[in-house]
């Protein structure tokens, strides 16, 4: 390996120079082309989105407490559940790591200034913003077509309310704010490595951004093609879906899902390099298996796209489909599991520390656990004809799409929100809150896959009194209170830490890659020189110092650049 | 009334108890199959998720360590095993192997009806089920009737959105598709009636989108479908709003009350004073009072209520949306006949609440209508 300039550990900054006291004013931040801003923009606006999805599924929640429904009427219900997958899923799941903690975290781990294109991702951001205003508009238009605008009822003027073409417009944005930042990455990933950091020495949550990008910009322009052709089937009634017209319903559903199984890992990737990160780093111990989990990721983005028709299995398509398409889907099942194993076996002879951090993390693998073996009654033929759109598959994709995504995005806030802020946040709160969350999060959704294998289907606003359902759903409400109180503690004390938290170490946790190298918070440029390279999961090298209560490096171990760390490999 | 008091709807019963504590009660012969292919992966799951959590808290406890003690970490663990990883590799591919190649028999056998299946067309529109049944040339609406022990198929066909059709105790669904015909079939192996449901969303009432499926001998079967085949002939004139309100009014139910509450429909009470006096107003500003009498679009008002049926979107009265589908060719006219006879005999055959009478008194009750006049 060649040599590099020998970075100290804990370089002394300007005091008070970061990214965040850099510049002042309102302009500095909305004009701004620095990737930290940029990315702290996307957190403020995805947490937003967060709060006004939450509210919408607390209203479902509360209906559903009693079996006609207890606060709202029948098209209120289905705007509701509308809003809520519309907004979790555009708004929150899919920029929420990559766009708000990737563009954050991705250059400086890369030891680089700022991403390839900054001012492609200011555009990407305001583009991402213009969107959003779009979808939210749509509420006030009484879009009820479910986020999955299924035709022809989302085609049919005398069915959906209205909001159609404003929430396809604004999901056909948010895709090219997506797909502008999946091409900013790649080329970052490319281009700005530096010296020494061959492929196969990235931290493995530049993997999974890395294939989450290549999936952003392969499968994102059809779903832009598909919701343009429905609105102009909307406004023109063209007859591409439209039955009436000649057109394929079930077509749709194709384009559909083409774009939208693709992007059920777009969320969940970036969670699984999240995950990879925080379990070595907390474990204080090397990842175990490297070279399997980085192409795990790459191997979920390719099966991701032929995986498709799995969501259509009861829609009419033809058996050998069906055949084929279950076929394929076990085989993402493999990947998944391996990443599991190896996170576990990540653990053994390590030296877990049992702050909110990793809670979370060890949370994540218990809930995917949940969502990845349930999945499996899904891909197989038989039961997913008994249990297709019935609340165990809502169930399925809240422990995948929240339990795990989501939590994954909540696991890396708590991982780098001291390198973001440079306050530590309240550990005993944190750990609260994620005991509050966890027995939440179980009680609302576990008693969900009750529901659905008893027959419940998805979207009833109301369900018969004599079916026996309303005894899950009670417990399923409270668990969603519960939940929605965790997520006031969380908001509470990252709040709290912002004025009156201690300031955070350069590297608090003990992590070593690029990111723990520079100051808490990093200064505008990220490094003064480039920064040197070494096995980012080798934390040997690292002690824990009482004194600015950080790691920092072991006075008897070299930097790398003297060539010294291959020993210990 | 006797002839009624049979046709009565079946109300449903304990029909949803049973069952364990994953699975429903199940009533068909694939049932059993695919309870058996959800046990199978419920085993392999139980023994992975144990497994892993086992695994997951004996570390997280085992390995346990505050940051003071850091102070020189060093593990000897190995970073990698490559025969280790291809072992985890390889058992998950087996595993789901067999899972794939359990489900795929299964679906088979879910997707292939026998020969001899016994032929039921389904309609599916917003939001009601109409199921025909050739051999008989019987409609129900509502309900489903079918004999016990033997193959029956639905060949399914939307006239409006996506639907799907659902029988948990049979374990079988799919979607309803306009433009196309789609089928599913079962054999029902227990007498007694099992709720069916509407499980691809429709839009406003998708949750009330609801029918019974009434399991019935093959004696029982073919007597109630051969009363149902005579029931207009059997039925007095007398009797007519009285079968429209058991018989037909559940397939109206979803959009147009009884008590007066407005909901995606007017509601049917006080129907028949507004369209007598003419004072329902349209979207396009005229009242249907523009519209009757001599010379006028409606002679009688009974016209009105006709075309209503038959052509519902050729008025669409203020404030609601046009969403009605035609019932052109799903109902007799002895039928329609009814139907209007219910509308104008409302107060008859309802409390003040709006719920029907059990046994409503008719003396008297206007039996005319318009087609009659």
């Amino acid at each position: 390996m060649t040599t590099m300039h020998t970075a100290p550990l804990d370089r002394p900054t300007l005091e008070g120079d970061n990214y965040l006291t850099h510049t002042r004013g309102f302009r500095s931040w909305i004009l701004t082309l620095d990737h930290k801003r940029i990315g702290i923009m996307y957190l403020i606006s995805v947490l937003t989105c967060f709060l006004l999805g939450g509210i919408f599924a607390l209203l479902v929640r509360t209906q559903l407490l009693v079996p006609d429904g207890l606060i709202m009427d029948q098209d209120q219900f289905n705007q509701a559940f509308t809003l809520h997958g519309g907004i979790m899923v555009f708004l929150v799941i899919i920029p929420g790591i990559p766009a708000a903690l990737g563009n954050f975290v991705l250059p400086i781990m890369l030891g680089a200034k700022d991403v390839a294109f900054p001012r492609l991702n200011l555009f990407s951001y305001w583009l991402w913003i213009v969107g959003a205003i779009f979808l939210v508009v749509s509420i006030f238009a009484g879009l009820d077509t479910g986020w999955t605008f299924y035709t022809p009822y989302s085609i049919d003027q005398n069915s959906a309310m209205g909001g159609v073409i404003p929430a396809v417009t604004g999901a056909f944005l948010l895709g090219f704010a997506s797909i502008f930042t999946g091409m900013n990455f790649i080329v970052t990933i490319h281009r700005l490595r530096p010296d020494g950091m061959t492929w196969f020495r990235m931290p493995l949550f530049l993997w999974s951004i890395y294939a989450t990008a290549v999936i952003q910009v392969l499968a994102t322009p059809v779903l832009g093609i598909t919701l343009a052709l429905l609105g102009i089937e909307r406004a023109f009634g063209i007859g591409i879906f439209n039955p009436a017209l000649g057109g394929d319903p079930v077509l749709f559903q194709h384009f559909f899902w083409f774009y939208s199984h693709p992007a059920v890992y777009i969320m969940i990737l970036p969670a699984m390099g999240i995950i990879s990160e925080v379990i070595a780093v907390h474990s204080h111990r090397h990842i175990f298996g490297y070279s399997f989990i980085a192409w795990s990721s790459i191997a979920i983005a390719i099966f991701s796209f032929l995986v498709w028709g799995h969501h259509m299995f009861t829609s009419g398509q033809s058996p050998l489909m069906n055949v084929v398409f279950s076929f394929i889907t076990f085989s993402v099942a493999i990947p998944s599991a391996v990443k599991v194993f190896n996170w576990l076996a990540t653990m053994y002879k390590g030296a877990i520390s049992w702050n909110t951090t990793m809670l979370y993390g060890m949370g994540f693998i218990f809930l995917f656990l949940i969502g990845g073996l349930t999945g499996l009654y899904l891909g197989t033929l038989a039961t997913d004809i008994f249990l297709h759109d019935t609340y165990f598959v809502v169930a399925h994709f809240h422990y995948t799409m929240m339990g795990s995504a989501l939590i994954g995005f909540i696991c890396g806030m708590h991982h780098w929100w001291p390198k973001m802020t440079g306050k530590m946040f309240n550990e005993t709160a944190g750990r609260i809150g994620f005991v509050l969350f966890f027995v939440g999060y179980n009680l609302t959704f576990f008693t969900q896959f009750m529901l659905g294998s008893h027959g419940m289907p998805r979207r009833y606003a109301t369900y018969p009194a004599d079916a026996g359902w309303q005894t899950y759903h009670v417990i399923s409400t409270i668990g969603s209170y519960l939940m929605a109180i965790s997520f006031f503690v969380m908001a509470a004390y990252f709040l709290a830490s912002c004025f009156g938290g201690r300031r955070a170490a350069a590297n608090p946790w003990g992590g070593r890659s690029l990111e723990w190298q520079c100051s808490s918070p990093p200064p505008f440029d990220n490094f003064s020189e480039q920064p040197a390279v070494g096995d980012c999961y080798d934390f040997s090298v690292l002690r824990w110092d009482e004194a600015t209560r950080g790691y920092v490096w072991r006075e008897d171990v070299p930097h790398p650049g003297h060539g010294e760390e291959e020993a210990h490999v | 009334m006797s002839m009624l008091g049979m046709l009565a709807t079946t109300k449903l019963g304990e029909a949803t108890s049973g069952g364990g504590f994953w699975m429903p009660e199940s009533a068909s012969t694939v049932a059993p199959e695919v309870d058996g292919v959800f046990y199978f992966i419920n085993n392999i799951n139980y023994f992975f998720f144990a497994l892993c959590v086992v695994i997951l808290v004996w570390f997280a406890i085992r390995y346990h360590s505050k940051p003071s003690e850091h102070v020189t970490f060093t593990s000897d663990a190995p970073t990698h095993n490559t025969p280790l990883e291809l072992t985890w590799t390889a058992i998950p591919l087996l595993l789901v192997g067999v899972i794939f190649w359990l489900g795929m028999d299964g679906f088979l056998e879910l997707n292939e009806s026998p020969e001899d299946s016994y032929e039921v067309q389904v309609t599916a529109q917003k939001w009601s089920w109409t199921f025909q049944h050739p051999e008989y040339g019987v409609t129900e609406a509502g309900e489903l009737t079918v004999p016990l022990g033997r193959p029956v198929r639905l060949i399914m066909t939307s006239s409006d959105v996506l639907h799907s059709l659902f029988v948990p105790a049979f374990r079988v669904k799919n979607d309803v598709v306009p433009g196309r015909y789609t089928s599913l079939w079962f054999e029902a192996t227990i007498p007694g009636q099992y709720r069916l449901y509407c499980t691809e969303y429709c839009g406003k009432d998708h949750s009330k989108m609801l029918a019974v499926v009434n399991v019935l001998p093959e004696d029982e079967f073919q007597t109630r479908l051969g009363q149902l085949a005579r029931e207009y002939e059997d039925i007095s004139d007398q009797e007519l709003p009285e079968y429209a309100m058991v018989r037909l009014y559940n397939r109206c139910a979803s959009c147009h009350t009884l008590d007066g509450k407005s909901a995606t429909g007017p509601s049917f009470k006080g129907l028949w004073d507004r369209t007598k006096s003419g004072s329902t107003v349209f979207t396009d500003g005229s009242s249907l009072k523009d519209h009757m009498g001599p010379g006028g679009e409606f002679e009688v008002p009974e016209n009105y209520l006709r075309d209503s049926i038959l052509n519902p979107q050729h008025y669409l009265v203020q404030n609601y949306p046009g969403s009605m589908p035609t019932f052109k060719g799903q109902l007799k006219e002895r039928q329609i006949d009814a139907m209007i006879l219910m509308l104008k005999n409302l107060d008859r055959l309802t409390d003040e609440q709006g719920n029907p009478l059990e046994n409503p008194d008719l003396s008297g009750a206007d039996v005319s209508t318009g087609a009659q006049q």
